[in-house]
């Protein structure tokens, strides 16, 4: 049992990889019968396997259509193990809330979706603004969802200045150690993120998971 | 099918028995002057049919013709069915002067219909401008038969200015010197980012007016013309190009909802931006669309006749921003899609622009690496169209797969050796340190997927499928050096365009001077500009999986 669980998750992570969405619902199910723990499943199998999508982006090995693909397997599996969740697992494992958006100005949004997708399969809970979002709307969202990080991503020069407003303002309201802050976007470089004061710059989704990662691990 | 030869234009097409001959040249892409878009009612399309007709052709209507013309053989081509193969030839107007401006693939036939007129007047010795029935001023002694104008094609990297003779047509000289304003920054964006402060737009105003000036000088003296005797210059460009051109604050356009301060189509003072010509001379800012879709697409609708043209066209100028216009019978639909940098050579390992060393074409034969260089040089690096090249025959060959990967192995022979490594990673080598990474083809990925993402997304929106486009023209900075086969290769056009693809060059500028040379057209075009279409990709739905799925590189 215990050799054909692991093996299971492992099948599990690979039909993620491999972007086979039905062959992802089918061990799903499989685990469901089974009696498998779903959460487990979650873990060990579907968000594994994006965790290899996403190193296989990064190593440019996947772009951004195998990794949307990956997404979809993960999402079909997810839809046929979520209602097995057990409830107390819900409430003990709360998730790390993260808010995200495009800033004021900018309606370019495919990169924050491609994010927003990486972040939520690593097991973050993504309150998603959308876009041409006012800096104050990210900083009131933040404190009401008790978010941990604020992810700005912008595709226009003409709105870069908004990210440092953000900033601005979480220090004016001295409120800029509550949040990280993680900024992202073609115009936007390291260089920009250090000298608006952000923590971390992304260059693509995939690295953003990683420093998401990160930064919660300098918190804790 | 009867076949109708437009004989000046060198154009035959077959078409349907009791079509309209004005039809038939609008099918063919002739352009025939038709204002009251054949009512019959202006009698100004006039052609003339060759020998005699009384069997091919049902003449329906005359009106404005004289007996003599009657008797030339000279009809109206709104009120002229076509019955059976006849030649036409297309005529000059009455003033008998007309104007070819030749872009390959596509013959504009713009009639001459001068904004400025001259007349000298031996009363009082001096010579009378005239822009239609307004006085703009006298010059003294007899000037008339000077009579220039100017097109100036406003690029964010590249200017240039044509000199033109009014009377004829005649195109007197070229000159063109890089954008001053790339000194103060690069692209689009960050040109509206710097000119939203009143310092950072004059800076860019003034040294755009400067350079001009130098151009308008070193025209004149090319052409040995007195560059005072320029009554009307024709801006064409981006829309932040004519923007900063015009000293008017363009942030409006670098934030949601991007909105122009100017919608052009207008007339201001050449001598109130400093223009060094005539003192009476205009500057004409053609019709602006949108905030990414301006007039320089204004020009290139024009120049490639999509308002005229029957069945649909599709018109794409390739750049940074790619454009995009689709005509259904002569309506109109427009987008435009960010495609970044890289077909400029930006962001690609080895990219440049077109000079000297620059990879321009490659091929890839039973023997080897066809390369061919800007200058016929050893390689120095890769530009715009040899990296479309370079994508495209890699695909061809299954170096590169669909999905974008560079292949590891298993290449025959005579590729093998190019596959090399290089700080770790499999790169393409193209000769000693050029070469095609990973992250190129990433690159090209994006921004052709970015531009064919727009054409899918105008066609969805039109209901339209690829088969049924009947001609695809393309424009931009590429020219006409692109190849059509790499472009459907590296699936920036689906395979159903292929031996419909047209390359227009700049028709910034022959649709620039196409506004210089015909006042009427200037109308019509603001009429036509009102009536587009523009859709914003960002509001399209579920435009994110179109875009990821053009990513790929299947030519479908």
């Amino acid at each position: 049992m215990a050799n054909n669980k692991e093996e299971l998750l492992k099948q599990l992570a690979d039909a993620v990889v491999d972007m086979d969405e039905e062959k992802a619902v089918e061990l799903a199910q499989i685990i469901v019968a089974e009696g498998i723990d779903a959460y487990e499943a979650i873990e060990k199998g579907l968000s594994a396997g994006m965790e290899v999508a996403g190193r296989l982006f990064e190593e440019e090995e996947y772009f951004i259509p195998e990794l949307l693909m990956c997404s979809d397997a993960m999402y079909a599996g997810l839809g046929v193990l979520k209602p097995h969740l057990k409830a107390k697992e819900g409430a003990a494992e709360e998730k790390v809330k993260i808010v995200i958006g495009v800033i004021e100005g900018d309606t370019h949004d495919i990169g924050k979706n491609l994010v927003k997708i990486l972040l939520e399969t690593s097991g973050y809970e993504i309150i998603d603004l959308g876009r041409d979002i006012s800096p104050q709307k990210f900083i009131d969202t933040a404190k009401e969802q008790d978010a941990k990080i604020i992810a700005i991503s912008t595709l226009m020069t003409t709105t870069m200045d908004g990210l440092a407003e953000v900033i601005r303002l979480l220090q004016q309201q001295d409120i800029r150690e509550q949040f990280k802050v993680m900024i992202g976007g073609a115009p936007v470089s390291q260089a920009f993120a250090d000298k608006i004061g952000a923590d971390s710059y992304a260059v693509n989704a995939a690295t953003a998971v990683r420093l998401a990662r990160q930064l919660m691990e300098s918190v804790a | 099918m009867p076949v109708v030869h437009f004989k000046s234009n060198d154009k035959v097409l077959d078409v349907a028995a009791g079509i309209t001959v004005l039809a038939a040249a609008r099918l063919a892409g002739v352009m025939i002057d038709s204002p009251c878009n054949g009512n019959g009612t202006c009698g100004k399309c006039k052609v003339k049919i060759i020998g005699d007709f009384a069997n091919e052709m049902v003449v329906k209507g005359n009106h404005g013709l004289s007996e003599m013309e009657n008797s030339q053989g000279i009809v109206l081509a709104c009120c002229t069915d076509v019955q059976d193969d006849v030649e036409v030839e297309t005529l000059d107007r009455l003033d008998n002067e007309s104007l070819q401006i030749v872009s390959k693939g596509q013959n504009l036939v713009v009639e001459l219909a001068s904004p400025i007129h001259k007349e000298y007047d031996n009363q009082i010795g001096k010579t009378k401008v005239m822009a239609g029935e307004m006085l703009l001023g006298t010059e003294e002694g007899n000037t008339a038969k000077e009579n220039y104008g100017a097109v100036v094609d406003i690029g964010t990297t590249t200017v240039v200015l044509a000199l033109f003779d009014l009377h004829s047509g005649q195109e007197l000289a070229t000159v063109s010197a890089l954008n001053p304003q790339s000194r103060y920054a690069q692209d689009v964006l960050s040109r509206i980012k710097y000119a939203s402060t009143p310092e950072g737009l004059d800076a860019m105003y003034f040294a755009l007016i400067n350079e001009l000036n130098h151009l308008l000088i070193e025209a004149a003296a090319k052409a040995k013309i007195n560059r005072h005797h320029v009554y009307e210059i024709v801006f064409s460009g981006n829309t932040c190009m004519l923007h900063l051109a015009t000293r008017v604050n363009p942030a409006s356009l670098g934030k949601y909802p991007y909105l122009p301060a100017l919608y052009g189509h207008d007339q201001v003072h050449a001598a109130d931006h400093g223009m060094q010509a005539s003192p009476l001379a205009g500057i004409y800012l053609p019709p602006i669309i949108s905030a990414y879709v301006g007039p320089d697409i204004t020009s290139g609708i024009l120049a490639a006749q999509l308002t005229e043209l029957a069945g649909i066209s599709l018109f794409i100028d390739i750049g940074t921003n790619g454009e995009m216009a689709l005509s259904k019978d002569g309506s109109l639909s427009v987008t435009s899609t960010a495609a970044g940098p890289a077909f400029e050579g930006m962001n690609i390992a080895c990219g440049m622009r077109a000079a000297a060393g620059a990879i321009e074409a490659f091929t890839i034969t039973d023997e080897g690496l066809k390369i061919n260089t800007i200058g016929d040089g050893a390689a120095i690096g890769i530009c715009g169209s040899g990296l479309i090249d370079v994508v495209g025959e890699l695909i061809a060959h299954d170096i590169i797969g669909k999905n974008g990967k560079l292949k590891d192995g298993n290449l025959p022979e005579h590729l093998a050796e190019h596959l090399v490594k290089r700080e770790g990673k499999t790169v393409f080598s193209l000769g000693e340190n050029v070469y095609l990474s990973q992250k190129d083809i990433r690159q090209v990925q994006l921004a052709k997927g970015a531009i064919r993402a727009g054409v899918e997304a105008l066609l969805i929106n039109q209901d339209v499928t690829a088969q049924e486009v009947d001609r695809v023209f393309i424009a931009g900075s590429f020219g006409y050096h692109l190849n059509p086969d790499s472009l459907i290769h590296i699936g920036l056009l689906p395979q159903s365009f292929r031996n419909k693809i047209q390359f227009l060059g700049n028709t910034s500028k022959s649709g620039g001077q196409a506004f210089l040379l015909n006042r009427f057209i200037r109308g019509r075009m603001a009429e036509a500009v009102k009536e587009i279409q523009v859709i914003e990709l960002a509001t399209v739905d579920n435009f994110d999986r179109l875009f990821a799925k053009c990513l790929e590189f299947s030519s479908i």
